[in-house]
C-alpha cells in the first residue's frame, strides 16, 4: 500500500507539471491569437491558414490541459483518500479540489468558445485566463505561506503570468512561421513577439529576484539546500534563454529578412525545449519547501567542497558479507566486518554503519563505471569532430558497453553473477526495468550509428538523440525531492541537477547543429560534445559518503 | 539518459512532499511523564486540519488514531494522547499542505 501511495505521489508531481505546461501553452496561446497574430500585414489567405493552425493549436492546449487537470485531481483525491482514510465528500472542499476544478472548468469553457470567428471568444478568452492563473495560485508556495502572502501572491502570479505569455507563446510562434510562407506577416509576428517576450523577461527577473528573498532569504542557502539548488538551475537555463532571444532580437534588426528566418525558426525550436525544461523544473520546485523553512538542514560550502573535491575513481566493487548481517536480524556495526571497508562519515562528520558504507561504494563504483563510458563518448566525438578520425564516429557502440554493464551489474542476484536464474528474474520489476533499460541501450547504440554513418543528418529520425538527452536532462533536473536525510540528499542532487543542466545544453546543441544552415552548425557542433564529457568528469567524481 | 533510467526505477523510494515539521511536543527522542500527553505540530506552511491525521503506535504494537482539536493557527495541529502506559511511542502524522501536497512522518517520544 504505501508503495502504491508513493508511486501515485510521484504521478501527481509529474501531472502537476503537465498542468503548468499546459496551463502556460493556453495562456501564451491566447495571448498570442487575440494579440500578437491578429491584424497582419500580407496574403490574406496566407494569414487566414496562420491564424487558423494557432487557433487549433490552442484548442489542443485546452484538450491537454482538461486531461492533465482531471487525472491531477483523480490521482492526488486517490492519495488524500488513502492516506488521511477519507471518503470522497470530505476531499470536495479541500484547496487543491477547488483549484483544480475551477481549473478544469475554464479549460473546458475555454475549448468550447475557442473559435476564430466566435466574437465572445475575444473578451471570455482573456477571463478564463485570467481564472486559471487565479485559480492555479491558489495551489501555489504562496497560497500556502503564513507570513507576507499577498506579496508572495501578486509576485507568483506575476511570474507565473509571464512564463506564459513567454515561453507559452513560443510554440505558437513555431507553428506560425512554419504555416505562413510570407516574409512580411512572419518578419511582423515574430517582432510582435519579440516585445512581448522582452517585457515577460523582465517580469520573470523581478518577480522571480522577489520571491528568491523571501523564500531562499540567505546566499547560504542557493547552494545548500535543495530549493536553492533548483532556482540557481531555472537561473542558469533562463540565461541560456535570454542568450538565444538577445541573438534573435539582434537577427531580426541586423540581418536581411530572407536569411534571418531560417536560422530564427531553429533557435526559437531550441527555445522551446529550454523553456519547456524550465517549467517542468519549476513545477517540480513547488513540491519541495522553501530553503527558508530548513535552516538546520542547510549543506554548508565547506561540506560541499569536502564531497566535491576530486578523487580517483573506484572501479572496484565491496565484498561485505551481507548473509550474515541479514541473519542476525539487525544492522552491522564495526565490529561484524573488521578491515574489510574503510571508515566513512556523512555530512556531518559522522561516522556511518558498514552496511550503509558498502551501499555507497557500490552506487559510487556503479557511476565511475558509468563516467567511465560517457567520457570516452565525449572525447571520441570530440575527436570525431575534428574530422581527422572517421573510426571515432564509432562512439554510440560505447551504449553497448553500458547496456552489459546494466544487465550485469545491476541486478547481482541475477544470473550471470547471481544465484538467480535468467528467466526468473524476469518476473521481478526492479529486474525487469533494468533488462528494459539495457535493451534500449542496445537499440539506440544501433539506431544512432546508422543515422551517423549514413549522415541522415536532415531526417527527423535524427532528432531523437537529442530528444532523447534532453528527456534525460529533465528526469534529473526534477526527479529527487527527498524530505529525510535532506543533507545527504542534496550533496548527491548537485551532481544530478549539474549533470542535467549539462544534459540539457548538450541535447539542444546537437539540436541547433542538426538544424540551423549548414554554416551556422560550428559551434553547437563543439558544444555537445564537451557537455559529454563534462557529464563523464561529474559522474568519476561522484561521491556519497 | 542511462543513469535517468536507473533513477526512474527508483522513484518509488522518495518522498514527494512540501508540508515539514518545525517543531513538536513531545519533541523528538524526548522522555515525557504520563499517563496523558498533550500533543502539539507546527508546521512550515498552513495545513488542513480537517483533512490530516494523527495516530499513536503503542508499545505493544497496537496503532490509536488521536482526534484533533480544533486548529488555533493554520499551521498547527494539537490532540491529547490519554491514558498512556510507560514505554516507547511514535506519534504517526499525515497532513494535507493548502498547496495540495501531502506529507508524512513520525515523532519517536518515551513516556516515563
Amino acid at each position: 500500500m504505501q508503495q502504491l501511495v508513493d508511486l501515485f505521489g510521484f504521478l501527481s508531481v509529474v501531472l502537476r507539471a503537465g498542468t503548468l505546461v499546459f496551463q502556460s501553452l493556453l495562456l501564451g496561446g491566447i495571448v498570442f491569437v487575440l494579440w500578437i497574430a491578429r491584424d497582419m500585414p500580407g496574403n490574406p489567405e496566407s494569414i487566414e491558414k496562420m491564424q487558423s493552425g494557432s487557433w487549433t493549436l490552442l484548442r489542443c492546449s485546452t484538450i491537454g490541459l482538461i486531461v492533465m487537470q482531471g487525472l491531477y485531481l483523480y490521482v492526488n483525491s486517490a492519495v488524500l483518500m488513502t492516506t488521511a482514510e477519507i471518503g470522497f465528500r470530505a476531499v470536495l472542499g479541500a484547496n487543491f479540489f477547488l483549484s483544480g476544478s475551477i481549473v478544469l472548468a475554464a479549460a473546458v469553457a475555454a475549448y468550447l468558445v475557442a473559435r476564430q470567428q466566435w466574437k465572445v471568444a475575444h473578451w471570455l478568452l482573456p477571463v478564463l485566463a485570467m481564472t486559471v492563473l487565479g485559480a492555479s495560485v491558489m495551489t501555489n508556495h504562496a497560497a500556502s505561506r503564513l507570513d507576507g502572502r499577498p506579496l508572495l501572491i501578486i509576485l507568483t502570479t506575476i511570474h507565473e503570468a509571464a512564463t506564459a505569455f513567454w515561453i507559452g507563446g513560443l510554440p505558437f510562434l513555431v507553428l506560425a512561421l512554419f504555416r505562413d510562407k510570407e516574409e512580411e506577416a512572419r518578419w511582423h509576428i515574430t517582432e510582435r513577439f519579440s516585445r512581448v517576450a522582452l517585457v515577460s523577461v523582465g517580469a520573470i527577473v523581478f518577480s522571480g529576484m522577489g520571491m528568491s528573498i523571501r523564500y531562499i532569504a540567505s546566499w547560504r542557502a542557493v547552494l545548500g539546500t535543495a530549493y536553492g539548488v533548483m532556482v540557481t538551475a531555472k537561473v542558469l537555463m533562463l540565461a541560456a534563454l535570454m542568450l538565444l532571444g538577445g541573438i534573435n532580437f539582434w537577427l531580426l534588426r541586423s540581418t536581411s529578412k530572407d536569411r534571418v528566418m531560417p536560422r530564427l525558426r531553429r533557435l526559437i525550436e531550441v527555445e522551446v525545449g529550454i523553456g519547456i525544461t524550465v517549467i517542468l523544473t519549476a513545477a517540480s520546485l513547488t513540491s519541495q519547501p522553501p530553503a527558508v523553512d530548513q535552516p538546520n538542514d542547510t549543506v554548508t560550502f565547506h561540506q560541499i567542497m569536502q564531497r566535491m573535491k576530486p578523487t580517483l575513481p573506484r572501479l572496484t566493487y565491496p565484498q561485505v558479507a551481507d548473509a550474515s548481517i541479514s541473519a542476525s536480524g539487525r544492522e552491522a556495526t564495526v565490529s561484524d566486518v573488521p578491515n574489510k571497508l574503510p571508515v566513512a562519515y556523512n555530512a556531518d562528520g559522522e561516522p556511518l554503519p558498514p552496511q550503509r558504507i558498502a551501499w555507497a561504494m557500490e552506487s559510487e563504483s556503479n557511476h565511475h563505471w558509468m563516467g567511465l563510458v560517457v567520457l570516452a563518448m565525449g572525447l571520441l566525438a570530440l575527436l570525431a569532430r575534428t574530422g581527422k578520425a572517421g573510426w571515432a564516429e564509432y562512439w554510440p557502440l560505447l551504449l553497448v558497453g553500458i547496456a552489459i554493464f546494466i544487465f550485469v551489474q545491476a541486478d547481482t542476484e541475477c544470473w550471470p553473477v547471481g544465484a538467480k536464474g535468467f528467466w526468473a528474474c524476469w518476473a521481478n520489476p526492479e529486474a525487469f526495468q533494468h533488462r528494459l533499460a539495457a535493451l534500449v541501450c542496445v537499440a539506440f547504440a544501433v539506431f544512432e550509428l546508422r543515422v551517423r554513418r549514413r549522415k541522415w543528418e536532415n531526417d527527423r529520425m535524427a532528432l531523437i538523440f537529442p530528444l532523447m538527452v534532453a528527456t534525460g536532462g529533465v528526469v534529473l533536473l526534477t526527479h529527487s525531492h527527498a524530505i529525510t536525510n535532506v543533507k545527504e540528499n542534496l550533496l548527491v542532487e548537485l551532481t544530478h541537477v549539474s549533470m542535467g543542466l549539462l544534459a540539457a545544453f548538450a541535447s539542444w546543441a546537437r539540436w541547433l547543429e542538426l538544424r540551423l544552415p549548414v554554416g551556422d552548425r560550428k559551434i553547437p557542433s563543439w558544444i555537445w560534445p564537451v557537455c559529454f564529457a563534462l557529464i563523464g568528469v561529474g559522474l568519476l567524481n561522484y561521491r556519497e559518503v | 539518459m542511462l543513469l535517468t533510467l536507473l533513477l526512474l526505477t527508483g522513484l518509488s523510494h522518495l518522498a514527494w512532499a512540501h508540508a515539514i515539521l518545525m517543531e513538536s511536543t513531545p519533541k523528538l527522542h524526548a522522555t515525557v511523564t504520563g499517563p496523558d500527553v498533550p500533543i502539539r505540530l507546527r508546521f512550515n506552511v498552513r495545513v488542513d486540519g480537517s483533512r490530516s491525521r494523527l495516530h499513536l503506535l503503542a508499545p505493544d504494537g497496537s496503532l490509536q488514531a488521536l482526534p484533533l482539536a480544533r486548529q488555533s493557527t493554520p499551521d498547527v495541529l494539537q490532540s491529547q494522547a490519554t491514558g498512556l502506559k510507560p514505554g516507547a511511542y511514535k506519534l504517526k502524522w499525515s497532513v494535507l499542505a493548502s498547496d495540495g501536497h501531502m506529507s508524512s512522518g513520525d515523532v519517536s517520544f518515551t513516556v516515563k
